[in-house]
């Protein structure tokens, strides 16, 4: 039995993990990639040979992600993915977390479960938002840093969110070719874009870097077009062009488009929380528009409305990598003290921890509310014929059909069961938010009235033989 | 001239995987995205209505990246490491 | 919303809108009420079998349990009549599809039951033959080389479980019958000869509403114990969860409802070609402190069903074990001490009618229809003692399963 299992070896994850392991408690950390470090901080393959490298701004990054490579106390399941939980026969005392990994699927019961799982980009359904070479801002910044990968020649960066400009000073720096930056903030000047670089999930403490950074695009002579966004992507079978237009404050196009020649378009409106896992275990989760949609219910000791689950990290709401650690420190004292095992945190232990996530927080919430997406906006991106859900190449106008003919129809799982979105490998991902919009604004309700969809095993696809040769502890 | 390409970096010691039957250079520590990306494929899998798709997301959460990994279907090239004589094979679906 | 209709449905899913659809077309004043949205339960969370067959639970305890379990083949055969009729007249959302089902066996003794079976269910009028191994792969080559028998009934087949009940409740309001979501009935009350019921919109603010009826019908699967207490009743059916699992979409390879003899499995393949795999393997019902089944939240799925349910699948069908399991879910039925349906007008409390007691997907087009006969004073075209409310004398003895 293992005291703490952690979903996520990101900021949150790690510093859980290293603080509950320091206190004594069993500790095993599940997460898809083969190194610690979550998306913020991750490393090219260990067989690379390169030394650990973090952004700049996060000094505790690099001994932090060292640390937890040495540590022999943590069980790593690194190259596993989290499935979910099940019922063990005594469920107030222990739940059963499932894992794949590459010999297959385990079941290993244990005492707590910390859900540290990130955030993952906004998703944003416009016309040809599927077509290879679309890619997220966190996807190329991933494929630049951990591959060595430039996945495509020119490059049209697109957003809303400070995350565009580092990824674009990355580029730059690997001599990528960007045709231009399009951001949809009219009146968005360096300036203001410097006090708010820190939003990125994770670069918290990094005015200098960034500051630095719109500095060097600016004297690059890239375009960079502020009040504008992009309403399409054309092109046989891959990107060609890309179509932008003017827009007002309210992010609405004001004239005609014009059309960029790229084979590469990166979408950056900002992150939404990562609350998979939390929903299937049924954690509750609330609304947050600035904290980036749907994020999962707390207390003040980040443990979540089902017994033993606590949450840390971008699934509490998207603030950063400092947030996250700090989140991650506090909630696996409260852990350690919850098991009351090992050696409990001191009162002046909470208080330092309590005090560090303040500080963390103040900045976050700030910039959260600065980039909050205009939703609206974005939701009139996707015109009838365009995918709202990708997997099962469920089309705006066939969702609107059904909210149509479906007048006693109100909510967003209903909404999914009836039109299938949602429904494909992705597991509704990267449609809820548009599918439960759309339905939202046909009934003139909210999003909490319409509710999120739920949240079923396995969060990540796993195969039927997978299953019935599980091991199960 | 391949859209994607590898940026000069160390890497692995190179090896071949089988992509729908041909060898493909790629080298340890890469992923299968990466190895067909730089590859050239220009469609992992398609969606319903046969349009091409490529990896998107790069972090395992669109499956927009799914190919079919030693005759297992709906793979995320994007998470697994190539292995020498690796079989891969892009998915119509 | 009116404050008064001849008839009140309460309960949104496949039973409740096909209540609404037959009453609603025979221009009668029909309310149905959903506490949450319509399909949201049993019925767009069951595996969508037309399965006519007697099931793995009703022939499991033997031949004795098999021959009273078949005294409602009559339903199932009025049933596959009816979904036919629905389909034509509803149209293609219901996912209609009859193509046959197959229930396996892998050993002797398994298949000598399926002819037992078999024989039971002739004399009932359901056409069923037995195949032996050789035939059963010619009609189904994806099958396991352990399968050594299959009984096949060419009425069986699928229906769409995530579109159907809606698609009926669509066609009930263009019929006339009021449809209303988030509405529950919180309190009910006899006034001369009519009922009247308390609706409530949960998390409104608005006050509760009243409507009058001179019929009430429970419709709403495990809540109908609850629903039938509110007047008064106590009903002879207990919850129970069981667990579903799909796959990620493949090419069209199975044409035919899947069933087992000897294993909970049920198999098949939706419209869009992913694979529903079922047969009853359970969940867990979350309890209240004092030990009551709590139906307010959702039921857990268990590992070992999970594990059990894939490996029944995978060695039934090989092909299915390399397919990706996209979701699992649990859905909450209900069960009579003898697996009968429990279906008719409850006892002592007049204008009440109920349906309830399991396969209400596969046999809800023909509760619907027996109950809109009784509810119109017409008498029901089947004979329904077998399956009335108060069939089991005195006391309700627990679940036999």
């Amino acid at each position: 039995m293992v005291d703490l299992a952690i979903v996520g070896a990101g900021p949150a994850g790690m510093s859980a993990a290293l603080t509950a392991s320091r206190r004594g408690l069993s500790v095993l950390v599940v997460d898809e990639q083969q190194r610690p470090g979550g998306q913020i901080f991750r490393q090219p393959p260990a067989a690379w040979a390169a030394p650990v490298r973090t952004p700049v701004g996060y000094r505790w990054g690099r001994p932090m992600i060292e640390e937890c490579e040495e540590s022999a106390a943590i069980s790593w399941r690194l190259g596993h993915t989290a499935l979910g939980v099940t019922a063990a026969p005594d469920r107030a005392g222990s739940m059963t977390l499932l894992m794949r990994g590459p010999d297959g699927v385990d079941g290993v019961p244990v005492k707590r479960l910390l859900i540290a799982t990130g955030a993952m980009d906004l998703p944003v359904a416009f016309p040809g938002w599927t077509l290879p070479g679309v890619y997220t801002a966190g996807g190329i910044q991933t494929m630049v840093k951990a591959q060595g990968l430039l996945p495509a020649r020119t490059m049209v960066l697109a957003g809303a969110h400070p995350l565009l400009i580092l990824v674009a000073e990355l580029l730059l720096e690997k001599q990528a070719h960007i045709a231009e930056v399009v951001l949809a903030q009219r009146s968005l000047r360096p300036s203001s874009l410097l006090s708010h670089l820190g939003a990125v999930p994770g670069h918290l403490g990094v005015l200098m870097h960034g500051g630095s950074a719109f500095g060097r695009l600016l004297r690059s002579r890239t375009p960079i077009r502020r009040g504008a966004i992009v309403t399409a992507a054309r092109g046989d079978g891959r990107v060609e062009e890309v179509d932008v237009a003017d827009v007002g404050p309210d992010w609405q196009p004001l004239g005609p488009t014009r059309a960029i020649s790229a084979d590469g378009l990166v979408i950056g409106y900002g992150f939404q929380p990562s609350t998979e896992l939390a929903r299937q275990v049924g954690c509750r989760l609330q609304w947050n528009s600035p904290k980036g949609g749907w994020v999962v219910s707390h207390d003040d000791h980040f443990a979540t409305s089902v017994p033993g689950v606590y949450v840390a990290g971008e699934p509490a709401g998207v603030g950063g990598a400092e947030q996250s650690r700090a989140e991650g420190h506090l909630a696996a004292l409260n852990i350690v003290a919850d098991l009351g095992a090992g050696s409990p945190p001191s009162r002046g232990d909470l208080a330092r921890a309590r005090a560090d996530h303040r500080r963390a927080s103040r900045f976050a919430a700030m910039v959260q509310e600065a980039f909050e997406p205009n939703r609206q906006a974005l939701l009139a991106l996707a015109k009838p014929s365009t995918p709202v859900c990708r997997c099962e190449g469920i089309e705006r106008h066939t969702v609107e059909q059904v909210i149509e003919a479906t007048p006693f129809l109100t909510r967003a799982n209903a909404l999914k069961l009836e039109c299938r979105t949602g429904m494909g490998p992705c597991q509704g991902r990267y449609c809820e938010l548009t599918a439960s919009g759309l339905l939202a604004a046909a009934r003139e309700s909210t999003m909490e009235d319409v509710g999120h969809f739920t949240g079923q095993f396995p969060v990540r696809p796993v195969s039927v033989s997978d299953i019935a040769t599980a091991r199960i502890r | 001239m391949p859209h994607s390409s590898r940026l000069p970096c160390p890497r692995g010691s190179q090896l071949t995987i089988v992509v729908d039957g041909s060898p493909v250079i790629a080298y340890g520590g890469e992923t299968v995205a990466t190895a067909l990306l730089v590859h050239g494929v220009a469609a992992f899998h398609r969606a319903p209505d046969s349009s091409p798709r490529l990896p998107f997301c790069n972090m395992g959460t669109c499956l927009e990246c799914q190919v079919s990994v030693e005759d297992q279907p709906l793979q995320r090239a994007c998470l697994i490491p190539v292995r020498a004589g690796m079989r891969v094979n892009t998915v119509e679906d | 919303m009116r404050s008064s209709y001849d008839v009140v449905v309460i309960g949104g899913g496949l039973l409740g809108c096909s209540l609404a659809w037959e009453l609603a077309s025979d221009n009668i004043d029909v309310l149905l009420l959903e506490r949450d949205q319509i399909n949201q339960h049993a019925s767009g969370r069951n595996a969508g079998s037309l399965h006519f067959q007697l099931e793995y639970r009703m022939i499991q305890p033997g031949l004795e349990a098999a021959r009273r379990a078949a005294e409602a083949i009559p339903l199932h055969l009025r049933a596959a009549e009816l979904w036919q009729l629905m389909s034509r007249e509803i149209g293609p959302d219901l996912g209609l599809s009859q193509k046959g089902g197959l229930m396996l066996a892998d050993d002797a003794d398994s298949a000598r039951l399926l002819e037992a079976k078999g024989d039971v269910e002739r004399d009932w009028g359901l056409d069923v033959r037995l195949l032996d191994g050789a035939e059963a792969h010619a009609l189904a080559p994806y099958l396991s080389d352990s399968v050594v028998a299959a009984a096949f009934c060419p009425i069986e087949g699928k229906a769409n479980a995530r579109t159907a009940a809606a698609a009926i409740g669509r066609a009930a309001a263009a019929a006339g019958a009021e449809v209303r979501t988030n509405s529950s009935v919180t309190a009910v009350e006899r006034q001369g000869s009519r009922w009247s019921l308390q609706v409530s919109l949960p998390g409104a603010t608005a006050p509760a509403r009243h409507v009058s009826c001179d019929s009430v019908i429970l419709a709403a699967g495990v809540w109908c114990n609850e629903l039938a207490a509110m007047f008064g009743a106590s009903l002879p059916v207990e919850p129970i969860a069981l667990s579903m699992t799909v796959t990620a979409r493949t090419t069209s390879f199975i044409p035919y409802l899947i069933q087992h003899a000897g294993a909970r499995l049920s198999l098949k393949q939706t419209e869009e070609g992913n694979v529903l795999i079922g047969g009853g393997w359970p969940a867990r019902l979350p309890h209240t402190v004092a030990g009551a089944p709590d139906l307010s939240q959702a039921p857990e799925i268990l590992v070992e069903s999970l594990v059990g349910n894939a490996d029944a699948a995978a060695r039934v069908v090989p092909r299915v074990g390399s397919l990706s399991i996209l979701r699992t879910w649990a859905g909450t039925t209900t069960v009579a001490p003898d697996q009968l349906p429990v279906v008719g007008p409850i006892p002592g409390v007049p204008g009440v009618y109920v349906a309830t007691g399991g396969s209400a997907f596969t046999l809800g087009p023909a509760f619907a229809e027996l109950l809109s006969e009784m509810v119109q004073g017409r008498s029901p075209s089947l004979d329904l003692t077998p399956y009335a409310v108060d069939r089991f004398a005195s006391a309700v003895p627990a679940p036999s399963r």
